[in-house]
């Protein structure tokens, strides 16, 4: 194969605690899907959840204390050679994304911050701002979609795929991936690997309720409901998204939206690291399809990209 | 670190290691000779705690009355309670339940599961918090034949050989048949034991074992039981209650006889309480914090033999209370190990006793009681160091250890020893440890039969405070199992008795103020308390300000 | 006593005491006339019921200890915490699945976690007691059992956590799911119990009940001792 030849590129990695509770499917199509493109996601030895789930209301440095943790880790991993001067640190989930790389702004542009957040962690090394918080689609971006193109050997020719950024991908504006107007780098993504992007459709960055799932579900069935109805006037015949809690919501609350709406018809969701690793030929045994609420196989069938 | 004062003696100690290295070289492990049968003897006599002549008595009271027993334990009992009974309106009831359960180690702890799975409710009173009990400290194990090349049958051999063949036949087959079961209830509750890769056991020898069958949990296991059946219980709100830092101090019967109850104190309330109860389980637990012979103890702070006066004046008989386990090497130095174990492994490495000249004067591996004797002997001849808190010790050199088997033995072999003295900034691969005889465990206790029956219709022992288990001595590893199997039973068969329906007559203390006469006849000083309750450590020149406090062995 | 003791100086509650050198806080308060009914247990480490602060001289650092384990030193500042209020969920074991699920039901407070690693600072038995309340978070039940085994329950990290999680009892929670549920069963355990329930051994040991002495001292002796 050829990218036996191609020499492997090892980066740190933070899995973030709903991919290793909640969606452990995701994780593993990501991973190999990495590995056929030459890139080793060496996770963290150690790492503590970035705290997007708390709901502290502790003075605001101590919020900054576990991705800072985080970040010393990875430095940390370089001067042990786990990993050889890579400080980017990969993140699929998009809400840590977002959460690690607003406290990477916070206290790299910040002396006194991270003076003060150093000072408290006494037993740890000093974080030293050399970390560069990373979203896997900017790493492909970086790669070049063209290459993955290349790498493709099952082309999602023709299957009409609806972008869905969420609301943390994208802002705020110091912290997003694209342009939060009018962002293209999913598009990108879902071209090249054969499908076709269902362009400007109007929820794609809509919230789709995040949290509110455990203590109001009502809130995100409504927007749930209406993110799928959106995609589906726009022509999609399914929804790819890159934060689990998303797909959680997009993908388990259409269920909810059956039983209170019988006419409702439900569309298949994808994590993106599963459609990326049907393109690149990955097997059911790593892409977990059987772990998606609405079954996305008949779909696939459909299309000829699953037997 | 050791103070500086003992580095004069330390010198000497290092001065003759390399003589005595090079003996142990020359001559193996016999560095010493071992010691005669007359010697044997005379140390025994003149130096051993249970061979002095004052180490038992006779007692004259009670159903034991004539027999020769430890004398403090015969203080204990000869003593007065704590109230006159006329001081308690048994009629003003402050808590009425179907089972009470004195003591929550894990003895108690058991029979309340037990009894709450019977759907009957319970009430726990114990001294200090559930869980404060000697259970919490066992570290090496706790047996239980369920290997493929054991059996029961070996493991009823082994008891019963290492009880002298004294014990109870009947308590014997009981614990070893319900061993295994008794590791599985424990599993199925959550305790982690430790295990090979496919889920067996992994299992080790003990003394007097003839296969390996010591289970573990690290060196915690009986914290690993404890806190289990601990957390257990509070998940049974609704079945079983408890009340804290509230010690028995008399058991109540009925016109019938039959168990009726009893009256707890509180600790810091001072209140009396009148608890009704259709069934009582005793899990007291054991004796050593009635320090006796003025040893230093493994046990916990509420380890005062309670049980067997409540027991023994309602009428409960006691088994064995003439033997006591003494372990030889406790540690005395630093003050806050003092009365810890230090396992009998540090000889078998070669660590050699040596007094404060650095002089080697027994035989590293005599038989416990000898060694221990001779320990003492040594100390009472001004040959040992006493240590800032005023106790007196030896050395065991435990530097020779490395010498004699390379670097990193002691590491490898005793790391829990390692970490414990560190703590404390001794290490010792450097310095030798010092140590002292230490009072260990109660062998005998109040009689039951193999349903944790006493004579008193329900009335249930369970645990350290029971006698009969293990004749006059106990196999290490089995005193665990015993408060398992016992407790358990305890739980059980109250239950029964209670579901098969049980009417309480008047209640009454009828059997105190007789007991008290006898004690009238007697002549017991008044200032004579008991059950002890708690130790007493406050120094003699505080207690002589504190005017309006009384101790007298026990709490005010 | 031959040798002199020297004395040092602490503050308990606030208030001066001279107690000798080496002493534990434990004895020192005892040496100082105060007899101990709450905050002992077992006197040796294991029970957890002895959690103290305390402050050393000119140190800035508030530390936590046993009492029973920790020697004083002069000038030191004590205050002991006899008992820690702490929420304890009741449960069914046996209703209970053994992944993150139970934990967000039972303590969801586990997940306002900070990072702020507090609680590993002050635990008495150097437990990494951040690192198994973030292996609960990230599911790894198992990691967080056996980090959690140590945990004598005294109480010292839970008073300290900005986020009031108890960790002790999310520990023990975690240890009971693994004992029960994760760790691998024992094959032979299993055959033993169902031979004895059978009365496989029952005979066999109702003859050594009622052998005479003199046979079955002789038979002790005699029996084949394989350990290894
Ligand atoms: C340091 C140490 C190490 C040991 N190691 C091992 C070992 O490795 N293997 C082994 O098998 N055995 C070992 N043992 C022995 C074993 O742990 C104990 O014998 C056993 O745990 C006793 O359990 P119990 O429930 O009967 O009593 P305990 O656990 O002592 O519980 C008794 C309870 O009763 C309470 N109580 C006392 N008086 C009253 C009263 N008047 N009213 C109310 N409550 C009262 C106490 O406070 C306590 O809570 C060890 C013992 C010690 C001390
Ligand atoms: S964002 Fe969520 S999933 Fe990611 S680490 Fe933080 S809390 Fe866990
Ligand atoms: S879960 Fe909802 S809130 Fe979170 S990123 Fe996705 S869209 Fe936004
Ligand atoms: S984990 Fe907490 S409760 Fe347990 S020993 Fe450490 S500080 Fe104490
Ligand atoms: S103290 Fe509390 S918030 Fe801080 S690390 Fe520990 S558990 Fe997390
Ligand atoms: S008294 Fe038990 S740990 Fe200190």
């Amino acid at each position: 194969m050829e990218n036996d030849k191609t020499e492997t590129v090892k980066i740190p990695y933070f899995p973030g605690c709903t991919l290793k509770t909640t969606a452990k499917n995701f994780e593993q199509s990501a991973l190999r899907s990495m590995e056929k493109l030459g890139v080793e996601m060496v996770e963290l030895p150690k790492w503590n959840c970035c705290g997007t789930v708390s709901s502290l209301a502790s003075d605001d440095l101590m919020k900054h204390l576990a991705p800072v943790r985080d970040f010393i880790r990875v430095e940390e991993m370089n001067n042990t050679g786990l990993v050889d001067n890579e400080y980017r640190m990969l993140t699929l989930c998009s809400m840590c994304f977002n959460t690690l790389k607003q406290t990477n702004i916070r206290v790299t542009s910040s002396p006194e911050d991270l003076q003060s957040v150093n000072q408290f962690m006494y037993l740890e090394k000093d974080y030293e701002g050399k970390v560069d918080v990373t979203h896997l689609f900017e790493l492909l971006d970086s790669m070049g979609f063209d290459t993955i193109a290349e790498r493709v050997v099952r082309s999602l020719d023709g299957l009409k795929i609806a972008p869905y950024y969420g609301c943390l991908l994208l802002r705020p504006k110091s912290v997003g991936i694209d342009n939060p107007e009018n962002p293209s780098i999913i598009e990108r993504f879902i071209s090249s690997l054969g499908g076709s992007p269902v362009m400007n459709w109007e929820a794609k960055s809509r919230c789709c309720g995040s949290y509110h799932t455990v203590d109001n579900k009502a809130i995100v069935i409504k927007s749930v409901k209406g993110i799928i109805e959106n995609a589906r006037e726009f022509g999609a015949e399914t929804i790819i998204t890159s934060c689990p809690l998303c797909a959680f919501n997009l993908d388990n609350r259409q269920e909810d939206i059956m039983k209170e709406f019988p006419d409702f018809d439900p569309m298949p969701v994808f994590y993106f690291t599963q459609l990326l690793g049907l393109a690149l030929g990955l097997g059911d045994e790593v892409l977990g399809l059987d772990d998606n609420c609405i079954d996305p196989r008949p779909l696939l069938k459909r299309s000829g990209l699953y037997e | 670190m050791y103070p500086e004062y003992m580095n004069a003696s330390l010198k000497k100690v290092e001065e003759t290691r390399e003589k005595r290295y090079a003996l142990a070289k020359e001559r193996g492990k016999e560095v010493f000779t071992p010691q005669s049968e007359e010697e044997r003897e005379a140390v025994l006599a003149n130096y051993h705690p249970d061979y002095k002549d004052d180490a038992r008595r006779e007692i004259r009271i009670g159903p034991n009355k004539g027999e020769r027993i430890t004398g403090r334990v015969a203080d204990v009992l000869e003593s007065w309670p704590r109230d006159p009974s006329s001081r308690f309106d048994l009629s003003r009831i402050d808590y009425e339940t179907d089972i009470l359960i004195i003591g929550a180690g894990s003895a108690g702890l058991s029979a309340a599961l037990e009894a709450s799975a019977r759907g009957l409710n319970v009430l726990i009173a114990t001294k200090l918090r559930l869980g404060d009990a000697n259970s919490m400290m066992a570290q090496g194990g706790i047996q239980a034949a369920d290997q493929k090349d054991d059996s029961p049958v070996l493991h009823y051999m082994d008891v019963i050989g290492g009880g002298h063949f004294d014990n109870k036949p009947d308590l014997v087959e009981a614990l070893v048949n319900d061993a295994p079961k008794s590791i599985k209830w424990l599993e199925e509750l959550g305790v982690m034991f430790d295990k090979e890769l496919d889920g067996s056991m992994s299992v080790k020898a003990g003394g007097g074992t003839s296969r390996n069958r010591m289970h573990s949990a690290r060196d915690y296991t009986g914290a690993a039981i404890c806190k289990t059946l601990r957390d257990e219980v509070y998940n049974r709100p609704d079945t079983i209650k408890y009340i804290e830092f509230s010690p028995a101090t008399e058991l109540i019967l009925d016109d019938k006889g039959q168990i009726a109850g009893a009256i707890l104190y509180h600790l810091e309330t001072k209140e009396y309480s009148i608890v009704k109860a259709k069934s009582v389980v005793i899990s007291t637990g054991g004796f050593g914090r009635l320090h006796i012979r003025n040893f230093e103890t493994t046990n916990h702070y509420g380890a005062t033999a309670d049980g067997l006066v409540l027991g023994y004046r309602a009428g409960a008989n006691l088994l064995y209370m003439d033997s006591v386990q003494y372990h030889p090497t406790g540690a005395v130095f630093p003050e806050q190990v003092v009365g810890f174990l230090c396992t009998e492994k540090i000889r078998g490495l070669g660590a050699q006793p040596v007094n404060k000249d650095g002089e080697l004067f027994v035989y590293p591996l005599e038989p416990r009681d000898v060694e221990a004797a001779s320990i003492i002997r040594e100390c009472e001849n001004g040959k040992g160091v006493k240590t800032p808190s005023g106790l007196t010790g030896i050395w065991l050199d435990t530097p020779l250890i490395e010498m004699l088997n390379g670097e990193g033995t002691i590491e490898s072999s005793l790391p829990a020893m390692v970490r414990q003295f560190s703590r404390f900034d001794i290490d010792i691969r450097k310095y030798p440890i010092l140590i002292y005889p230490t009072l260990h465990y109660q062998n005998g206790g109040l009689e039951i039969n193999e349903k944790a029956e006493t004579s008193i219709p329900g009335l249930y022992v369970a645990g350290e405070a029971s006698g009969g288990v293990h004749g006059r001595n106990r196999l290490m590893g089995n005193s665990q199992l015993d408060i398992i199997v016992f407790g358990r039973r305890a739980g059980t068969y109250a239950a029964e008795h209670v579901l098969a329906g049980v009417t309480i007559g008047r209640l009454t203390l009828e059997h105190v103020d007789r007991y008290s006469e006898k004690l009238e006849k007697l002549g017991i000083d008044k200032k004579r308390i008991s059950p002890v309750i708690l130790p007493d450590y406050i120094p003699d020149h505080v207690k002589a300000k504190q005017l309006t406090l009384n101790y007298f062995g026990t709490l005010t | 006593m031959s040798e002199e003791r020297n004395m040092v100086t602490v503050y308990i509650l606030g208030e001066h005491f001279m107690v000798p050198e080496g002493s534990t806080i434990m004895t020192a308060l005892e040496y100082s006339g105060f007899q101990l009914k709450r905050g002992v247990g077992c006197r040796e480490g294991f029970c957890g019921a002895c959690a103290t602060v305390y402050r050393e001289k000119g140190e800035y650092k508030l530390k936590g200890g046993l009492a029973c384990q920790t020697v004083v030193s002069d000038g030191m500042t004590i205050a002991r915490i006899p008992f820690v209020p702490a929420e304890k969920a009741a449960y069914n074991l046996e209703e209970l699945k053994p992944d993150v699920s139970t934990f967000v039901e039972l303590y969801p407070s586990v997940f306002r976690c900070v990072s702020c690693n507090t609680c590993t600072k002050i635990c008495p038995q150097d437990i990494n007691v951040m690192d198994y309340i973030q292996d609960i978070i990230k599911g790894d039940i198992a990691s967080a059992a056996q980090t959690s085994f140590d945990c004598i329950r005294c109480g010292l990290c839970a008073l300290r956590c900005p986020a009031e999680i108890v960790q002790f009892n999310v520990g023990m929670l975690a240890q009971r799911l693994y004992g029960k549920y994760l760790a691998p069963k024992s094959p032979e355990l299993e055959t033993r119990v169902a031979e004895i329930e059978e009365g496989k051994y029952e005979s066999e040991i109702k003859r050594l009940k009622v052998l005479p002495k003199e046979e079955l001292v002789k038979e002790y002796y005699e029996r084949d001792i394989k350990i290894t």
